[in-house]
């Protein structure tokens, strides 16, 4: 007995200095950024024509990196997940054109940088002109995302004269669904409307009522001051020394840019 | 993107998924022999114990539990679980495999008479000679189809690890899809899944082919 109480004593010391050199590790990270992103989500976070991930977030990312001395690691993950993930501290922030508005408690929130709005995309072909002529449509929406919110917040009113609420995972398949008749109209960011209605050589229209409006910025995990404190001050800086104005300009989101110095 | 970096991209995808496949064998195929013995164990508490784990892993999706092995270290004890997610993939397709292994085995441990237990000890055999050399042998001839069958819905359960965020094949697929808004990437993840399955069927039927000694 004697004996193994000696052996689970061995046993435990390995499995601590293990466990000591695990989280010296992990301090020693302190120097990389983990930015948590979907990789679905073009403009702001894709994969670029050679493979690599990009985008207008990616690259804001980047430069905020360069700043502040840090390696910028980007972790592309499953959107539903983005939570887990956060909390866990497998990623650092949340930097994907995300909607700050309707989930302001539940993260620490960095300045807003993007005036946003969802808006519906309909097909040319089906005629639909404005609000009125989405009554009894199936309207195709992203799981989890802002769109979803609003109109099941915000616009229930219109949402309810909706034929259908279909939610889909990613706006590639919901486009194709558009193309293919199954689905009416979708509801989604107009920066990612613009992207896709450009990328597929038109054919589709952003309504002109928009669903609301709203702001972007990078999600932190709450609580993680610190960390928002320094990202804040690299953004006014990038904004200051227009590396910002530039980048949006690259993406042609430079109409709907809102971050002050 | 060009069709040669998309096909290099996905080829890189594809190994991954590959990498999956091959740890997620090595792990559960032994271990699911282990399993089988504890189901098919006298002892009431260790077979009742296991035949309830085996219904959990058989009984809820894959998915679900690939989140719950990567995230419950950090929910119930605080770990920060940084790098662990590449372990809790293969510690997560390697238990649910292997509860699917333990019943296949069962069902062939079970298929082989009881004279032949009875034959073996009267020869003076051991109870685990018996088994390395007379039962296990015969067994592994019954159950290679059932255990083909498994192999094959691995390959394609591999896409279930974008739900932990890694980038094996399907994954990959989709952003390049996403990215430039076409259903090519889809295609070719078609291709080559089914090569890699062909592959495996074949290599399957060799075996199958090589045991066929009587």
């Amino acid at each position: 007995m004697k004996k193994f109480g000696k052996r689970l004593l061995c046993g435990l010391l390995t499995v601590a200095c293990a466990a000591t050199l695990l989280t010296g590790c992990g301090e020693k990270k302190k120097s990389t950024f983990t930015v948590g992103f979907d990789a679905e989500y073009p403009p702001y976070g894709y994969m670029d024509e050679n493979g690599e991930y990009t985008g207008f977030d990616l690259e804001l990312a980047e430069e905020v990196c360069k700043l502040q001395g840090w390696d910028l690691v980007k972790q592309p993950i499953a959107w539903d997940s983005k939570d887990n993930e956060l909390n866990s501290g497998s990623i650092d922030c949340i930097w994907n054109g995300f909607t700050i508005n309707g989930r302001e408690n539940d993260y620490t929130w960095s300045v807003p940088y993007v005036d946003n709005s969802q808006v519906i995309v309909v097909n040319d072909k089906s005629g639909i002109k404005d609000f009125a002529g989405l009554a009894g449509k199936t309207v195709g929406v992203q799981a989890a995302s802002a769109a979803l919110e609003v109109l099941e917040g915000d616009q229930k009113d219109l949402t309810s004269t909706f034929g259908k609420l279909q939610e889909f995972g990613d706006y590639n398949t919901a486009f194709v669904e558009l193309e293919a008749g199954s689905v009416d109209a979708i509801a989604m960011d107009i920066g990612v409307a613009q992207y896709q209605i450009e990328s597929r050589g038109g054919g589709y229209s952003i309504l002109d009522e928009h669903l609301n409006a709203e702001q972007y910025g990078v999600g932190f995990k709450l609580g993680n001051e610190e960390l928002r404190n320094k990202v804040n001050t690299s953004l006014k800086e990038l904004k200051k020394n227009g590396k910002f104005d530039e980048l949006a300009e690259k993406y042609g989101l430079s109409d709907m840019t809102c971050l002050s110095e | 993107m060009s069709f040669p970096v998309m096909l290099s991209e996905l080829s890189e995808g594809m190994l991954k998924s590959v990498g999956i496949f091959v740890l997620t064998l090595i792990f559960s195929l032994p271990l699911g022999l282990v399993v089988a013995f504890g189901r098919m164990s006298k002892n009431k508490i260790v077979s009742g114990i296991i035949g309830f784990l085996i219904s959990i892993l058989r009984g809820t999706p894959l998915m679900l539990q690939l989140l719950v092995v990567y995230f419950f270290p950090y929910y119930l004890f605080g770990w920060s679980i940084g790098g662990w997610r590449f372990p809790a993939i293969i510690v997560g397709f390697s238990i649910n495999y292997a509860a699917y292994f333990a019943e296949i085995y069962r069902s062939g441990i079970e298929a082989i008479p009881k004279g032949q237990h009875e034959a073996a000890q009267i020869l003076g055999y051991t109870k685990v000679q018996t088994f390395f050399r007379i039962i296990l042998p015969q067994v592994i001839k019954i159950i290679l189809p059932a255990i083909t069958n498994e192999i094959i819905t691995l390959v394609k359960d591999t896409s279930l690890a974008f739900s932990l965020s890694y980038m094996e094949m399907f994954t990959i697929a989709k952003q390049i899809a996403a990215a430039n808004t076409t259903f090519m990437p889809f295609v070719v993840s078609a291709v080559f899944y089914y090569v890699f399955n062909f592959v495996v069927a074949f290599v399957m039927r060799r075996m199958e082919k090589r045991m066929a000694y009587y």
